[in-house]
């Protein structure tokens, strides 16, 4: 049988290292928060891995770069480009299903959310004539030919 | 092997969009019918949409790559040439679950491209004969658009209204005004209103990751459950293996693989729904003594003429919030601006382009910038990471230009022994170069797209990507008169096997510059129409 993967789990050496690479990829502006202070060291990274087990690998593999975290980032992104990509990803998609994050971003709640039209929102957008133009100017395919 | 219990008058193979149009037509008509899909139901609940993590899940389980997805019931696929991805789903509903709903019908003239064109092939029928088709498929599959698209001979005219075109629809459609461009509100095969099986779309922009809220018409949804209801029989996780033939070369039906046995089920008319790379792939594996090139294989042409629609991107970013994190996801709007022919252009056929909403999908923002022609060379991680994403999300439209792609035989589905599926059968290669005329028509609509972009008000444009995979997998099993240059007839029948049909893409001779769903599903509702009327005359095995 084989043994199912072990949890993600970081340890506060590695949540520190994670920390400021992150703040490598993403730090902040625009009124947005860097990656560290949105957390993404803390338990967005945790659900991040947790929807996408193939991450952790790859964040684990980040985390153990020696050196400077800019220098080592740009390391691994000119010797092992997919795995920056994907780590990339990973610290990303952390940062952005953080509902904090997507509130700033205007979104309306943590998940898509339900927005039914109205019954006559479709007609709105076009009530002022925005159609009419296209209309006029007749049609625009060619015919079957007669054979 | 074990046999089956008993023959069917109708065996589909694939219970995607057009297996399942066909099974509810045939079982609608008294005829007994079996289904077998390689893959399972998908569980709405599973669908990611409505969850947080949502695009995460997205791009690893419900992706449409299956190469990515490497579930069970995906077999591998490996790419050569200028295409990268292939896209499909392999469950029931087929690739629908993951399609985008976008649906438009092909035009007069992609039906006489060499008549009007002098290029590729003319198709064995016309736009006129597949019309009352369209018509009875977009009523199955919930079609919302609206009426009278002058891009269209009269009549055309969906069943349920458009949805609304939201404010990235609006705002390019005054910027097209402008230039005195065509466009037209998108046409959508997802309910905009409560309609048979479906729910009202509620636009939550996730139609792409499947819809978690059972408003999208995926074929599991809108059309297998009156198939079912009226005793078609669905065996799921049951894998093809081969479509067998008598000694007077009639089809006797299909073996499959479940549960790691081979089963035999009978049929008198077997009809194969497998998509433009599943068919082929099926039919390759039936080679035998009498079709040593694979079943139904006398033209040389099963596999070859791969067509996918290579299509770019480009977007612009405006100072107004949008309002753009709502759906369909699906399509806001649609141009047929530069579909039809103009040689002085330096090319042949077209594009339609069409917009679909890129608020709902935050993750994807980063590949625009990130490697976006236009953009690839700035600053993007680090400090520009969030003022960039703050200053797109809401305030991007992406403009997708689909080209029409014309058929090489160099394009081509082949049988890949090395690589293998979970029950030992042959994956598949694909070769695909595009072509010259394809790379220049995406060029010159790419262009006028930035051009579109600034008329609408954008303060930045740029061209995101190029040669994209559309997902869309055609040609393989080319539809046409002659039997030396085409693999079925007009009505989706083999030239050899006379009981042997195929009613996916695989049968189209050209590409069409537009998302071919709503063909396949017409071609599928004709061909079965076709089948019933003329079974008196069928060829069958004894």
């Amino acid at each position: 049988m084989t043994a199912a993967p072990a949890p993600f789990q970081l340890n506060p050496e590695q949540r520190v290292r994670l920390a400021k690479l992150a703040d490598c990829l993403i730090s902040g502006g625009a009124g947005m928060p860097s990656a560290s202070e949105a957390e993404v060291h803390g338990p967005w990274i945790e659900r991040t891995v947790a929807a996408r087990p193939d991450l952790g690998p790859v964040v684990l593999e980040a985390i153990s770069l020696a050196g400077e975290p800019a220098a080592a980032l740009e390391t691994l992104k000119t010797e092992k480009r997919m795995t920056f990509e994907f780590f990339a990803f990973a610290v990303a998609g952390a940062y952005l299903i953080n509902p904090r994050i997507r509130n700033l971003l205007g979104y309306p709640g943590p998940a898509p959310a339900k927005n039914p039209a109205f019954p006559d929102e479709a007609e709105s957008y076009l009530e002022d004539g925005l159609l009419d133009p296209v209309i006029n100017r007749g049609s625009i395919y060619r015919p079957t030919p007669r054979s | 092997m074990s046999p089956s219990t008993d023959r069917a008058d109708v065996l589909i193979i694939g219970a995607g969009a057009s297996g399942s149009v066909a099974a509810k037509h045939f079982a609608e008509q008294g005829l007994s019918v079996v289904m077998l899909e390689q893959g399972d139901w998908v569980k709405q609940s599973d669908l990611p949409g409505d969850k947080p993590e949502y695009e995460l899940l997205a791009y690893k389980d419900w992706h449409p790559n299956p190469n990515v997805r490497r579930s069970s019931s995906d077999y591998p696929i490996t790419t050569s040439g200028t295409v990268e991805q292939i896209g499909m789903f392999n469950g029931v509903g087929g690739s629908t679950i993951l399609y985008a709903s976008c649906w438009c019908r092909a035009k007069p003239s992609d039906f006489r491209v060499r008549t009007l064109d002098g290029v590729a092939d003319d198709w064995p029928l016309s736009y006129e004969e597949l019309e009352p088709y369209y018509n009875l498929v977009e009523r199955e599959y919930s079609v919302s658009g609206h009426p009278d698209n002058p891009a269209y001979p009269k009549g055309y005219r969906p069943p349920l209204p458009a949805h609304p075109i939201n404010g990235p629809g609006r705002t390019l459609a005054e910027g097209m005004n402008k230039l005195g461009w065509h466009w037209w509100p998108g046409y959508n095969s997802i309910p905009s209103r409560k309609d048979g099986h479906l729910e009202q779309c509620v636009r939550a922009g996730v139609c792409m990751f499947g819809c978690p809220h059972g408003a999208k018409a995926s074929a599991d949804i809108a059309i297998l459950p009156d198939a079912l209801k009226h005793g078609a029989r669905l065996v799921t996780q049951a894998r093809v293996c081969e479509v067998p033939v008598d000694d007077r070369g009639r089809a006797t039906g299909a073996v499959y693989i479940k549960d790691g046995k081979r089963v035999f089920q009978s049929a008198s008319v077997v009809v194969l729904a497998a998509n433009g790379i599943g068919t082929p792939r099926l039919l390759l594996m039936s080679a035998s003594g009498r079709h040593p090139n694979g079943l139904g294989n006398s033209s040389g042409l099963v596999g070859k003429r791969y067509m996918t629609h290579p299509f770019g991107t480009s977007v612009g970013l405006y100072e107004d919030e949008l309002g753009d994190f709502s759906g369909p996801a699906g399509e806001l709007v649609e141009s047929m601006q530069f579909y039809e022919t103009d040689a002085s252009r330096g090319f042949v056929r077209g594009s339609k382009w069409h917009v679909i909403p890129a608020g709902p999908r935050p993750l994807f923002y980063i590949n625009r910038w990130a490697n976006g022609e236009g953009t690839k060379d700035e600053p993007f991680w680090g400090e520009m990471f969030a003022p960039k994403m703050k200053s797109s999300i809401n305030h991007l439209i992406e403009i997708m230009v689909m080209p029409d792609d014309l058929p090489e035989e160099t394009n081509r589905v082949t049988l890949d022994s090395e690589r293998t599926d979970s029950d030992g059968l042959p994956g598949v290669k694909v070769h695909y170069v595009s072509g010259e005329n394809t790379r220049r028509l995406v060029d010159f609509n790419l262009e006028r797209s930035l051009e579109a972009h600034k008329a609408a008000g954008a303060y930045k444009t740029w061209i995101t990507s190029r040669n994209n995979p559309s997902w869309h997998n055609m040609g393989t099993a080319k539809m046409g008169h002659d039997r030396e240059t085409s693999v079925v007839n007009g009505f989706g029948r083999s030239h050899d096997v006379p009981n042997l049909y195929v009613i996916d893409g695989s049968v189209f001779p050209t590409a069409t510059g537009v998302n071919p769903t709503a063909t396949i599903c017409a071609l599928a509702r004709r061909t079965s129409e076709y089948i019933v009327k003329n079974a008196r005359n069928q060829e069958i095995s004894a």
